[in-house]
């Protein structure tokens, strides 16, 4: 675990000096804390954003949103800075064990999804509360349902998202590509998801099942992972 | 460990599909020697640095390195190396402390060793006063050094280092040569240096070995490797003819070799001395203007070695 939170340090150090990073993290969480309340205010007036139930929920929507941009854009960007920097090959001479290169880097993606999902409904709790005026209670968490999906579903999807972003930065040498390949790869696995949303009354259990089944994909791709990334597989790709 | 041997290749070859990268490396690489490895661009030496720090699989042979087998004692090697790539792989959005702390966290380091050592190695290479200063922003040269202070921070018993030197100037090149051979004097430290400075490979190694499309053409100690050992002068004459000169009776183990004109090469056996050959001339009456001891520099036996092709 000590070599894991070695590489999360040097991460989060090189987060701060990240400028394009940081601009897609403010622009997320800012546009997705905002654009519901003010789409919904602006459609069926102030209160709507703060009483109705399926508002909640659309509200929720949008959080998740932020964690998959954040994520779908750190992940690839651990791996494919490293590559382009040279500093994989550094790296790799190191006595960090695999897991630890692999893990931290799905870890932190996961940190940062998880965060700008948070700040997102920060935001939108301020922002809410602002239009609405009609204080905290009425917010989002104050559902059961929205309680799952804000803390239960953003969590399993940002760990979903940051497996499979590292996963596809490992095997894909283009940033574009691979933080293109990154979403799309999400996007088609979460269609079930999506239309279960649109088309399924939206109960607390099938909500539920969702957050944990998501959960336990992204923990099971991540041990997978883990179990089969290998430093020289790395290298030999980067030969080839 | 293998006695006194830091690194042992013992038929090493590694092929990636029907192209063989490196090809039966035979040979060893003593502890606390500085040994130079070299090659034209693609000859393999980078495939071979790749197998001794365990990121790539031989195909076939094996390797030690400080007596352990770097693919499945991977952690153990490497936690006992300092390793520059001829990339040198800095983290420019890291000041250069950053990148330093870094590399001390990675090898386990306490808190206030680390500090210690930070200090330290960027005081070895000048670069205290920059300590803050992001990476991005620093000249090749100084990204050279602070590579080799990074290497250097975990106190490794084996440096592995890819063109050192490069990109720096004439004073940081001396700098940094004279660092290398105190560490390896000083502390019995082994350090593996591929290069492309002939010159400073002569000067700085003990031993080198020359490397070519994946095989090894020689090895052997810079300054003998183009006279393998042999004593060599070359004369000139006077008087006397080729074919005179030619048929001479020389002392056993000794021959002489026309340069053309009135140049001739002689050698001798090891231990033999050269008056013989001499005294045989003046016998012979054929004048002898000039006697120079003659060392071929690792440049020319470079040369000839991979053809006289630039590509060093």
């Amino acid at each position: 675990m000590r070599d894991v939170m070695t590489v999360m340090w040097k991460e989060t150090q090189e987060f701060f000096g990240n400028r394009r990073f940081l601009w897609v993290f403010a622009l997320a969480v800012l546009a997705m804390g905002v654009l519901p309340v003010l789409t919904l205010a602006h459609h069926s007036g102030p209160l709507a954003s703060v009483t109705s139930s399926l508002g909640a929920l659309f509200r929720g929507l949008y959080v998740l949103f932020a964690a998959v941009i954040v994520v779908g854009n750190t992940a690839p960007d651990l791996v494919l800075h490293e590559r382009v920097g040279h500093t994989l090959d550094y790296l790799l001479t190191t006595r960090l064990p695999d897991y630890a290169i692999f893990g931290a880097k799905v870890l932190i993606s996961f940190a940062i999804g998880y965060l700008a999902a948070m700040l997102a409904l920060g935001i939108q709790l301020l922002a809410t509360g602002l239009i609405g005026g009609a204080g905290w209670h009425w917010l989002i968490l104050a559902l059961p349902l929205g309680r799952v999906v804000i803390f239960g579903i953003s969590a399993g999807l940002s760990l979903y998202v940051a497996v499979v972003g590292t996963f596809v930065a490992l095997r894909v040498g283009e940033q574009r590509a691979a933080y293109l390949v990154s979403i799309l790869s999400v996007g088609v696995l979460l269609i079930p998801f999506l239309v279960g949303w649109i088309h399924l009354s939206l109960t607390l259990p099938w909500v539920s099942h969702a957050a944990m089944i998501f959960g336990a994909v992204a923990v099971f791709l991540g041990l997978v992972g883990l179990r089969i990334f290998r430093r020289d597989m790395l290298v030999l790709y980067l030969q080839e | 460990m293998d006695g006194q041997e830091a690194i042992v290749f013992q038929g090493l070859s590694r092929r990636f599909g029907t192209r063989t990268a490196v090809s039966d490396l035979q040979f060893s690489v003593a502890h606390g020697s500085v040994f130079g490895f070299l090659g034209p661009n693609g000859a393999g030496k980078t495939t071979t640095v790749r197998m001794m720090v365990g990121m790539l699989r031989p195909s076939q042979g094996s390797i030690r390195v400080l007596g352990r087998d770097p693919m499945s004692e991977g952690e153990w090697v490497r936690s006992r190396l300092g390793v520059m790539l001829d990339n040198v792989g800095l983290y420019d959005r890291l000041s250069a402390a950053q990148n330093l702390y870094f590399a001390a966290r990675i090898a386990r380091l306490g808190a206030a060793e680390r500090q210690d050592r930070v200090e330290a190695a960027l005081n070895r290479v000048d670069l205290w006063s920059r300590r803050h200063d992001r990476v991005s922003g620093f000249s090749k040269g100084m990204r050279q050094k602070l590579g080799l202070a990074r290497a250097l921070i975990a106190e490794p018993q084996l440096l592995i280092l890819d063109e050192p030197t490069a990109g720096l100037d004439p004073a940081n090149i001396v700098m940094v040569r004279e660092l290398l051979i105190s560490l390896a004097q000083e502390s019995g430290r082994s350090i593996f240096l591929c290069t492309h400075l002939l010159a400073e490979a002569q000067r700085m190694c003990d031993r080198v070995a020359i490397l070519q499309e994946g095989r090894l053409l020689t090895i052997g100690d810079p300054n003998q490797l183009g006279s393998h050992g042999v004593p060599t002068v070359r004369l000139t004459l006077s008087g006397g003819d080729g074919m005179a000169v030619g048929t001479l009776a020389l002392p056993q183990g000794a021959q002489l070799h026309a340069l053309g004109g009135n140049e001739w090469r002689a050698t001798v056996a090891a231990d033999a001395d050269i008056e013989p050959i001499v005294a045989a001339l003046v016998a012979a009456k054929i004048g002898v203007r000039a006697v120079i001891p003659e060392q071929i520099s690792l440049e020319e036996e470079y040369l000839r070695l991979v053809g006289g092709k630039d590509n060093a």
